[in-house]
């Protein structure tokens, strides 16, 4: 199913996290979506994501995070990602984002406010997912030339 | 390859040429003779010959089946203080912790790195410095050009007669080597290929090639390789060869660390699996090769004390205890042996100060060497991050040069690694509990040198030449059930 050029995608699960699952199945999937996926698996820093990105020159970072603190883990995120020169680099988050129930709506705005380009429910349709990354990356890729 | 019945061994050094003749006849390699002289820095070759003389007269006056025509010879070199290189990458954490990599295992020292792009500055201090090597590095295969493409023009336009080898993301290949057009520049294969993956071997190959093509140049070297008909190898080089030799060859030697403190650095090399892979630990950051050298430059016994003061501060004031009057007596000593590199110690005091520069050394070293486990709370329970290589499989740690050759101290290792302190939660992974074995024949590096040709033969000779540090075979033996 690989439509247009390999753009490369950087995944992990984000601070403490060890839920791996998920990240081997969205490492799969992208892969098979015609994406390179540099994925860096559990228990990744903000620093080292943006270290890979850096390295391999990436359009998105996809971040997880399932066990509840990804507000905090994920605050900062894009500040960091300014200081360290990755000023045009997509940032989307998906997973349990935070702990307990709350309106898909209230998470999404809140990671949206901390720079967050996308923000996913557990039930996302990858499918949809990776049409509007690749979406987002060719807008991104446009506006810069 | 069959073994070779004799061979000539050969180190030139910068202060001495030293060389052996190893006899292989009847199965055991040994010693059949040894000899040194002054290294001549204006033509190696004559430091060179009168090594080879006093060798051969003494083969043939302690082995009467010894015959000049029969022996191989081979040699390295570190005279000129070795490969000066600068390694360049983008992120310090990746590609430039692997062209460091790269640059000391292939026998080179590390004299500057630089992280991200160059500054006028930093174009500056590379001028100033003018390595033999540049090791330029960055982004993984079909990842960052631009931070490459800005170092190559900014080393085009630099006052440099280094060799630039470029070993960074293979895209940008092309588009490097135009722009260095002007100056000597070899391309090859990728150090990190992929993030986290390490590749070294073609950018140590080809590190190896400078050495040949422009050490070699000059200095009565050239007219040596053309009559003998084989080069040398840079020192490290050749014991780097003999750690994987002897690794591969002896399997009780399979985990080994190799120290070697010297008045200028202090060397480390280890071969052992490098991650364990235990449940709840996770290996971040670059996965190094089973296979590693490091440098310290800020760890000698001479030249290099000023600067082991100020690394090692907290470990040397630990060892000396509180009275200030033997920190000031320490400090006094370490300004007289860094200006009088030849001083040997003359008194018991001066001795210990020896030792705890010793100690201070191997620890520092060891510790650089190894990677760090650091717990991490998760709401699940405890997981570990590690970075960096796992040395704690190791068991035995092969002492070398002057120091460590002739070394009595029994717990030498056991006190060097106990001085180390961890932040809480964090944990080096540096041997644990190993034995100290010194080099009492000084046979490291010269052995080193038939180590790629002659792996089996040199890891038996080695193996058998050294000798555990006393007190140490006694817990090894207490360890055995
Ligand atoms: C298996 C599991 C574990 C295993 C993990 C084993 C392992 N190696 O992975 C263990 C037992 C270790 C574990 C531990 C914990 N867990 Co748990 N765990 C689960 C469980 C049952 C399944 C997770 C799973 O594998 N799902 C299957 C995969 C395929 O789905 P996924 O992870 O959600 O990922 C998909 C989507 O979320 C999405 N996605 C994820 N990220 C992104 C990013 C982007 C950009 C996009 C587009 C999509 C996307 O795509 C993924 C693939 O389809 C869930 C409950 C559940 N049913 O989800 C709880 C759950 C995640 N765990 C939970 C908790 C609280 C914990 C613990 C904190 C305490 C505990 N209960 O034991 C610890 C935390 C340990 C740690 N440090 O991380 C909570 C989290 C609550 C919250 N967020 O508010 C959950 C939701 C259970 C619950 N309902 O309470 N857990």
């Amino acid at each position: 199913m690989t439509a247009g050029p390999p753009y490369t995608i950087v995944l992990g699960v984000i601070g403490a996290d060890c839920h791996s699952v998920g990240n081997k199945i969205l490492d799969a999937f992208f892969t098979d979506a015609g994406f390179r996926v540099v994925n860096l698996g559990v228990m990744v820093s903000r620093d080292e994501f943006i270290d890979a990105a850096i390295e391999s020159d990436a359009r998105a970072i996809l971040v997880s995070s399932l066990y509840g603190h990804g507000e905090i883990d994920c605050a900062g995120l894009r500040e960091r990602c300014i200081e360290r020169g990755l000023d045009s680099v997509l940032l989307y988050a998906g997973g349990n984002l935070v702990v307990g129930k709350r309106p898909f709506a209230e998470i999404e705005a809140k990671f949206k406010a901390m720079g967050f380009d996308r923000v996913f429910p557990p039930s996302v349709d990858l499918h949809a997912a990776a049409a509007l990354l690749r979406a987002d990356i060719e807008e991104a890729v446009h506006a810069r030339t | 390859m069959p073994a070779p019945r004799w061979a000539v061994c050969v180190d030139i050094g910068s202060t001495f040429t030293k060389g052996a003749v190893f006899g292989f006849e009847g199965g055991e390699g040994r010693i059949a003779a040894r000899a040194e002289a002054p290294t001549t820095p204006g033509d190696l070759a004559r430091g060179f010959e009168a090594v080879r003389r006093e060798l051969f007269a003494r083969a043939r006056a302690n082995e009467p089946g010894f015959a000049a025509e029969d022996a191989i010879v081979r040699f390295s070199s570190s005279a000129r203080g070795g490969l000066r290189i600068a390694a360049i990458g983008i992120v310090p954490d990746l590609t430039l912790a692997v062209a460091r990599l790269a640059a000391a295992s292939a026998g080179g020292k590390i004299v500057k790195s630089f992280a991200y792009t160059l500054t006028a500055d930093d174009v500056a201090a590379l001028e100033t410095l003018d390595p033999d090597i540049v090791l330029l590095t960055g982004g993984t295969d079909g990842g960052d050009e631009k931070h490459n493409l800005a170092n190559a023009a900014a080393l085009a336009g630099a006052r440099i007669s280094s060799t630039i080898i470029y070993a960074g993301n293979r895209t940008a290949r092309d588009a490097v080597a135009g722009i260095l057009a002007g100056k000597r520049c070899i391309a090859v294969d990728n150090v990190m290929p992929e993030v986290g993956a390490v590749r070294v071997e073609p950018a140590r190959e080809a590190i190896r090639r400078v050495f040949l093509d422009t050490i070699v140049e000059g200095k009565g070297l050239a007219a040596l390789v053309d009559s003998l008909g084989v080069a040398p190898k840079p020192t490290p080089l050749a014991v780097f060869e003999l750690v994987r030799a002897l690794s591969e060859e002896c399997p009780e030697w399979r985990d080994v660390c190799l120290l070697d403190i010297g008045g200028a650095t202090t060397d480390c090399y280890s071969a052992v699996e490098p991650f364990r892979g235990e449940p709840s630990v996770v290996l971040h950051g670059i996965r190094e090769p089973r296979l590693t050298r490091t440098v310290e430059g800020d760890c000698g016994l001479r030249v290099s004390a000023e600067a082991l003061f100020e690394s090692g501060r907290a470990l040397i004031e630990r060892e000396l205890g509180s009275p200030p009057l033997e920190i000031l007596a320490f400090a006094v000593y370490i300004g007289l042996v860094a200006r009088y590199p030849a001083y040997l110690a003359a008194e018991a005091r001066e001795t210990r100060f020896d030792a705890i520069m010793a100690r201070t050394c191997a620890a520092l070293a060891l510790r650089r060497h190894a990677g760090v486990l650091r717990t991490v709370y998760t709401a699940g329970g405890k997981a570990w991050v590690q970075r960096g290589k796992d040395l704690r499989a190791v068991r035995r740690v092969i002492g070398t040069g002057g120091y460590l050759a002739r070394i009595a101290e029994e717990d030498f290792l056991a006190r060097a690694l106990a001085a180390l302190v961890p932040e809480p939660e964090e944990r080096f992974l540096v041997p644990e509990a190993p034995v100290l074995y010194a080099d009492r024949n000084h046979v490291v590096p010269l052995i080193g040198s038939l180590a790629a040709e002659y792996p089996r033969e040199a890891a038996r000779l080695l193996a058998r030449s050294l000798r555990p540090v006393a007190g140490d075979v006694a817990q090894e033996r207490n360890r055995r059930p």
